[in-house]
């Protein structure tokens, strides 16, 4: 027997670690013990856990490790025996589901998400619940009620948000696959503030019953992994129809399926708006046009679409999102659970004192804005053009993939930024412009990673953008990617089997 | 305070109302799969759907939709095919997520009617019809021989779920005024309602009453609901105002909710006419609010007043999408539709030749006209002659039975169909006296036994032998000249004291139509 300590499972693919297992080459017991003790140690430095479930984990390898012994491991799923964990969003029976919030600190959850059972069902190993921005409003991770996620390329910088606690966990080698959440850019913009792989499946792939809602129109659960081919297996253990959410859709797509195919013959979009957008910084800009011609020079046909109304998504987004968030959060009254202010004699005082108290500064902004926006006689000046510019970008969408199977264009229009260093909302929601216009509409997307920016030496990536329920589109040109720049790389305190510096 | 009477000669009451009804007889909740059933231990019917857990998400019951359609088809509604649900916010703990799923602007049915025909006592509170003449009109209401029809409008039926039950602990009669705590039950959250609401076309309250009763009636026959008032499956709200005779602006309006029998919509609404004029008369203004009838002191009181609208921020929701009801999926419901009571009314005087009013009441419950139905089944080739005869039987003695004793139950009786048919049958044949009629379904009641063996048991037979009845008309009036001087001298009244005579000599069993018959030749 190897030593544990020796014991580096995080540079595993995860093909490797099931064929690992079922080769008797190491347990799956080996695996979990191994995650355990790397979270226990690299965790301290990256806090992207908001609990850990070493337990779960230990049960799920001990079963599997059982079929080892009675021959049944081939039945087992293709995650089998892969270090995973969730965003805190997601119910888990047995977990808490806090949502970052000071609101359901002690909420234990009474059902399991179709997403985290789906993960679990496939084989994997759960590690734990993950860090995330307050009811997922935020770009940093910063609103988090339970302290900051620390990028772990840079430990003074964010790892980008809402879902940054599912993107460091992975960067970090702590985890193979993660689950997020993505309402406007919450998984692609951590992936690309992390250098990981964070794909938003088309609206409808993924079941959201049992995610704790933000935006119902908008939210998509997907996974975060660190090269494209074991995204591409824990996506195909998550899409499908689920009975209990009336918006999934059937699915029948293997994703690993093209991932060899290449991109000659492709068609990719690039949208010109994009690529010359204010903010966009340089050392971004530079690098998405890079991968553009590697792309060409690997025979994919570069075409150029327009999105005439794109610029209109971000209004429209900062309508229906805090109206749709207005609503869904008004189910956290204190009455059932949650937090519950003390002594209050009437209804009134006790819904508002505990409301005060339990949500952060960033979750009262949204649920007054939508409360707003919502009421009447504003619902028409706001709310109703809202959804008319849907339409718009929507049908935008449309057209150009009629041009197009792909498009390609900046994740976020910068590279992880300092805790701190934007505290004006405003700025913060401008992470999200290349982002917002894909929840709106509905179409996948993902943030593929490209290396490292020239400048500052963090993670710069690309977005992949798709026709709706088209995701194998962007995981082949992801894979073509992938050939160019190799796999995501552990960031290099955590890398070989380190635990941070 | 004046009487209604009194106060509608002045007055005109304009009146409306939301009747929820829940699709009790589906199998499971609006939005989850939560089986239906009213009376079980609190809480135990429950799931993260309708306990609006955080990540719960609603699935829609398609059965329910097609009930909706069902109830939209069979009151005259258009179904409307391009709708969506929206949700209503509001904070109250009955409501797990704070918000109520429910229709926006346009419902799954729009723009229907019913008609009601409004005889009897009833219809004298309609004042400006009851002098016309049969054929005019007033507004939607038009003369008939028995009372009047009026048309009344159906704005919309729409779908939304029940809120859970709150009861109020340590306050007086469970109210939550002094209660020192609440309890919520969530069995009832989520349940299919449907809410239908009419046109301010309603002018008295014993048309809201019928208004009311014969939706129940077309709901049962749907087979949608149990409409149990009772238990709260079918309740009403009811909204009332007032206005000067000849105006055309409605006055302020008061509401009252949750009112859960017909008696109580009828005597609510009568009450708060009433009150309305007593107030408006006095120079006083109506205040618009919620007022609660209390059925044992029989008055109104004040529950909410509203001082601004509510907000509910009602906008589309975004976890269901927009139903786009096709015409196969309408016409496949359509199809479904059994005999709606209209139709049963008009079938019954054409089959059996019975008058309107007689088909009306025959059928105003399920088990009577299935009663009247399989009797005149029994009664083979002579069943016209005798649907009459039963009919009045359904009308008058059962629906007398019924209301004496809340616990009859007509499916289970001893009065079978068929025995009722062989007594009328007995009594058509005038082998028995009307008398003697009455007398014989009390004995089929109390001993469970066929009406011919107990006329056959207690000898009782109608004498129709005028000969022998002549004998005792003779005897009677030899034993009475004093009376027979004073009944030609004019007392003609006294023709009742001579039949009596005459009957009590025959044990009751002398045929009084040939008593009567021989009475006045011979008094003449």
């Amino acid at each position: 027997m190897r030593s544990m300590a020796a014991f580096d499972y995080s540079a595993l693919s995860v093909d490797a670690i099931r064929s690992g297992i079922a080769a008797k080459e190491f347990t799956a017991r080996e695996v979990a013990l191994a995650a355990i003790e790397r979270i226990g140690a690299a965790d301290a430095k990256v806090n992207a856990f908001l609990q850990t479930t070493p337990d779960m984990a230990l049960a799920a390898a001990d079963a599997l490790d059982s079929a080892v012994s009675s021959g049944t491991f081939d039945e087992m799923g293709p995650l089998a025996g892969v270090p995973v964990a969730f965003k805190d969003n997601m119910n888990l029976l047995g977990t808490r589901t806090t949502c970052g919030s000071r609101m359901l600190e002690n909420y234990d959850s009474a059902y399991t998400a179709t997403c985290v059972q789906r993960i679990v069902d496939a084989g994997g190993l759960p590690m734990g619940k993950l860090n995330m921005d307050e009811f997922a409003f935020g770009s940093s991770t910063e609103t988090s009620a339970f302290g900051t996620t620390k990028n772990p390329w840079d430990l003074e910088r964010v790892p980008g948000g809402s879902s940054g606690g599912s993107a460091a966990a992975v960067a970090s080698g702590m985890v193979h696959v993660t689950l997020g959440s993505d309402t406007g850019g919450s998984i692609r913009q951590p992936a690309s503030f992390c250098g990981v792989i964070g794909i938003k499946p088309t609206y409808g792939l993924v079941s959201r019953y049992g995610v704790v809602a933000f935006g119902s129109s908008l939210d998509q659960v997907g996974p975060f992994a660190r090269n494209v081919r074991d995204a591409a297996l824990a996506l195909n253990a998550l899409v499908g129809h689920d009975p209990l959410d009336c918006t999934s859709q059937p699915c029948e797509t293997d994703f690993t399926a093209n991932l060899d195919e290449g991109v000659a013959g492709m068609r990719i979009g690039v949208v010109p708006e994009f690529m010359t957008a204010p903010g966009l910084e340089p050392e971004v800009g530079e690098a998405v046009l890079a991968a553009i011609q590697k792309l060409a020079a690997q025979g994919a046909e570069i075409v150029e679409v327009e999105l005439p109304n794109a610029a209109a998504a971000m209004s429209a987004y900062y309508v229906i999102g805090p109206c749709e968030a207005f609503s869904n959060l008004s189910r956290f009254d204190s009455v059932r659970y949650g937090y519950r202010d003390p002594g209050h004699a009437d209804l009134g005082s006790q819904y508002e004192a505990s409301r005060a108290f339990g949500f952060g500064q960033e979750a009262q902004r949204r649920i007054l804005l939508g409360s707003y926006l919502l009421s009447a006689g504003v619902y028409d000046t706001y709310y109703y053009p809202a959804q008319q510019v849907r339409t718009l970008i929507t049908d935008d969408y449309r057209m150009a993939f009629g041009e197009c199977d792909c498009i390609l264009a900046p994740t976020s229009p910068r590279t992880a930024f300092k805790f701190g260093e934007i505290t004006d909302p405003n700025t913060m929601h401008l992470s999200d412009i290349f982002t917002i216009s894909i929840n709106i509409a509905g179409n996948g997307g993902m943030s593929v990673p490209l290396g490292l920016s020239a400048d500052s030496g963090l993670p710069a990536s690309a977005q992949l953008i798709c026709p709706w329920f088209k995701d194998e589109n962007m995981l082949r040109v992801a894979a073509a990617i992938e050939r160019e720049y190799g796999p995501a790389p552990i960031a290099p305190a955590f890398a070989d089997g380190k635990v941070g510096a | 305070m004046k009487t209604m009477e009194e106060v509608l000669r002045d007055w005109e009451a304009v009146i409306g109302l939301e009747i929820h009804c829940e699709l009790t007889e589906l199998e499971t909740k609006m939005f989850c799969g939560c089986k239906l059933e009213f009376g079980a231990e609190p809480n135990t019917h429950t799931c993260p759907v309708c306990l609006g857990l955080p990540g719960a998400l609603p699935v829609p019951n398609k059965a329910a939709i097609e009930s909706i359609v069902l109830a939209g088809l069979a009151t005259n509604c258009d179904i409307e095919k391009h709708t969506m649900f929206y949700r209503k916010g509001y904070m109250y703990p009955d409501m797990a997520k704070n918000f109520q799923t429910t229709q926006g602007p346009k419902a799954f049915a729009m723009r229907g009617w019913l008609d009601l025909d409004v005889d009897g006592k009833g219809a004298e509170e309609r004042l400006d019809v009851r002098d016309l003449e049969v054929g005019q009109q007033v507004e939607a209401a038009t003369r008939t021989e028995t009372g009047y029809t009026t048309h009344i409008g159906i704005t919309r039926i729409h779908m939304e779920e029940d809120a859970g039950k709150m009861v109020h602990i340590g306050g007086g009669e469970g109210r939550i005024d002094g209660a020192t705590h609440s309890l919520v039950d969530y069995n009832r959250a989520g349940t299919p309602l449907m809410e239908l609401v009419t046109e301010p076309d309603l002018r008295t309250p014993e048309e809201a009453r019928l208004f009311m009763q014969k939706l129940r009636q077309v709901y049962l026959s749907l087979g949608i609901s149990d409409c149990s008032l009772e238990e709260g499956s079918m309740r009403a709200d009811g909204n009332i105002s007032l206005r000067r005779r000849g105006e055309t602006e409605f006055g302020t309006r008061t509401e009252m909710k949750n009112i859960n029998s017909f008696k109580a919509l009828h005597d609510a609404l009568a009450y708060e006419i009433c009150r309305q004029a007593e107030v408006l008369e006095a120079g006083g203004t109506v205040v618009q609010e919620t007022r609660h009838w209390d059925p044992g002191a029989k008055h109104t009181i004040t529950m909410r007043v509203k001082e601004t609208a509510d907000d509910y921020r009602m906008f589309p929701d975004p976890d269901l999408a927009p139903y786009d009801l096709s015409d196969e999926f309408i016409e496949g419901v359509r199809a479904k539709l059994p005999e709606l009571p209209d139709q049963k009314v008009a079938r019954f005087q054409r089959v059996w030749g019975l008058s309107a009013y007689d088909a009306r009441h025959v059928i105003e419950h399920r088990e009577t006209a299935s009663f009247f139905e399989v009797g005149m089944a029994e009664a083979g080739p002579d069943a016209e002659a005798l649907a009459k005869p039963l009919a009045n039987l359904i009308i008058n003695d059962l629906a007398a039975r019924r209301s004496a004793d809340e616990a009859f139950d007509l499916a289970s009786c001893p009065l079978t169909p068929a025995r009722a048919v062989e007594l009328v049958a007995i009594r058509a044949s005038d082998a028995i006296s009307s008398k003697q009629e009455k007398e014989v379904l009390e004995a089929v009641f109390a001993e469970d036994k066929d009406p011919a063996a107990i006329v056959e048991e207690r000898g009782m037979k109608q004498v129709s032998d005028t000969g022998a009845i002549e004998a005792v008309v003779d005897a009677v009036l030899a034993a009475n000249p004093d009376k027979v001087e004073e009944y030609r001298g004019g007392k003609t009244g006294l023709l009742g004291f001579f039949v009596g005579q005459c009957m009590k000599e025959m044990a009751g069993q002398g045929n009084p139509k040939l008593i009567n018959q021989l009475l006045a030749e011979k008094l003449g």
